[in-house]
């Protein structure tokens, strides 16, 4: 039987009442695990989302503190946040939506040497990192370890999301085989971000996991969704798996994890997606 | 944008005379899964750059393919062709 309180019955009854979601689903939702790779731009709405759906673990990591920069999309956190560790930041913002779940926090960078131990713990990843490296590095453990891995990126007034089953469906680098040359792509800090744009694709990142955990619907698996904020249009496209992708294809030639630099000509303040 | 004729989807128009002269040697091609026609030099980085898409920002496939960059002056288009920019967005090669 399903182990939700009265109160909980209560407080998910617009979820219980979808069918295709129900008391099965929500309980689903309560026993699943979910890690949140940052809590900025894309980690603010998703973090809240899957707290207020009452995704019962969810894990946060990111080392940067509350810069007043932030406040202009990163929606999970409050003026009198600033110079806080965002994970507490975030980690109180949510409990105060929800009560009912737990959040384990991590105040540290993602690195090779601690995503293997910490991807133990969770079924499923969102990506809402602010840089290639790192990206990759998820994108890699995932495959790896065949995680389930929500995908994002923004920047300006675009965003994309893909959604991979890590061994099974098309990753990161079956698109995106290698990361730009350093000092090419602008962050958003360099090159500016509507605000809500981090909402929407930080939301469409939210609704995709909710729908893995509770089985609803088709993940974005094997497609990749970008979204132009300017002429409010969303363009899909197919992505295959890639029997050449470094990682998940036939002969793959990334077997261990890599961290790539970081470098760029211009070093930018307080930069979180 | 070195686009021309009226195929687009703003649906048929009229063409001017120029127009009609220029569309001689313009392509159909798809992009971002709009249709519209091309005049400019067929390689794949006029294309970008007369959409005022910077080529260090995305990578192209054309017809399904990924294309590597420093090909983007080899491969000519073709009338019919379907292309997509995968935008790099990923906050920056920058350390936060």
């Amino acid at each position: 039987m399903f182990n939700l309180t009265e109160e909980e019955i209560l407080r998910y009854s617009r979820h219980i009442i979808l069918s295709e979601v129900g008391g099965a689903g929500q309980q689903k939702l309560k026993d699943a695990n979910v890690l949140v790779v940052g809590a900025g731009g894309l980690g603010s709405p998703v973090l809240l989302y899957l707290a207020a759906a009452g995704v019962g673990h969810i894990g946060v990591i990111e080392d940067d503190v509350v810069d007043v920069t932030n406040l202009q999309r990163q929606i999970i956190h409050s003026t009198t946040d600033v110079d806080k560790p965002k994970v507490h930041s975030a980690s109180e913002s949510m409990k105060q939506i929800n009560p009912h779940i737990e959040v384990d926090v991590y105040h540290e960078r993602l690195t090779k040497d601690n995503i293997f131990s910490l991807l133990e713990n969770y079924d499923i990843v969102v990506d809402g990192v602010d840089n290639f490296p790192t990206r990759y590095l998820i994108n890699d453990a995932c495959v790896m370890k065949k995680k389930k891995l929500v995908e994002g990126g923004i920047l300006r007034f675009m965003g994309l999301v893909m959604s991979i089953s890590g061994g099974e469906t098309a990753c990161y680098r079956c698109v995106y085989e290698e990361p730009p040359p350093p000092g090419t792509v602008p962050s958003c800090a360099e090159a500016g971000i509507l605000g809500a744009v981090a909402g929407v694709v930080g939301t469409l990142q939210a609704t995709e996991v909710l729908k893995m955990i509770t089985g609803v619907g088709e993940p974005l698996y094997n497609r990749l969704l970008q979204f132009d904020a300017e002429a409010l249009h969303f363009h899909e496209l197919n992505a295959k798996r890639n029997p050449k992708c470094p990682v998940c294809g036939e002969n793959p030639t990334i077997t261990e994890l890599i961290e790539y630099a970081y470098t760029c000509d211009t070093q930018a303040p307080g930069s979180t997606g | 944008m070195s686009e021309c004729g009226a195929h687009s989807e703003k649906g048929n128009k009229l063409l001017s005379f120029e127009e009609d002269a220029r569309g001689a040697d313009c392509m159909l091609l798809t992009v971002q899964g709009k249709p519209v026609r091309y005049s400019g030099d067929a390689d794949v980085r006029s294309l970008l750059e007369s959409r005022g898409e910077n080529s260090l920002y995305a990578n192209v496939r054309i017809n399904g393919s990924v294309l590597r960059r420093r090909d983007f002056e080899n491969i000519s288009l073709s009338d019919g062709d379907k292309v997509d920019f995968l935008y790099f967005m990923g906050g920056g090669t920058c350390s936060i």
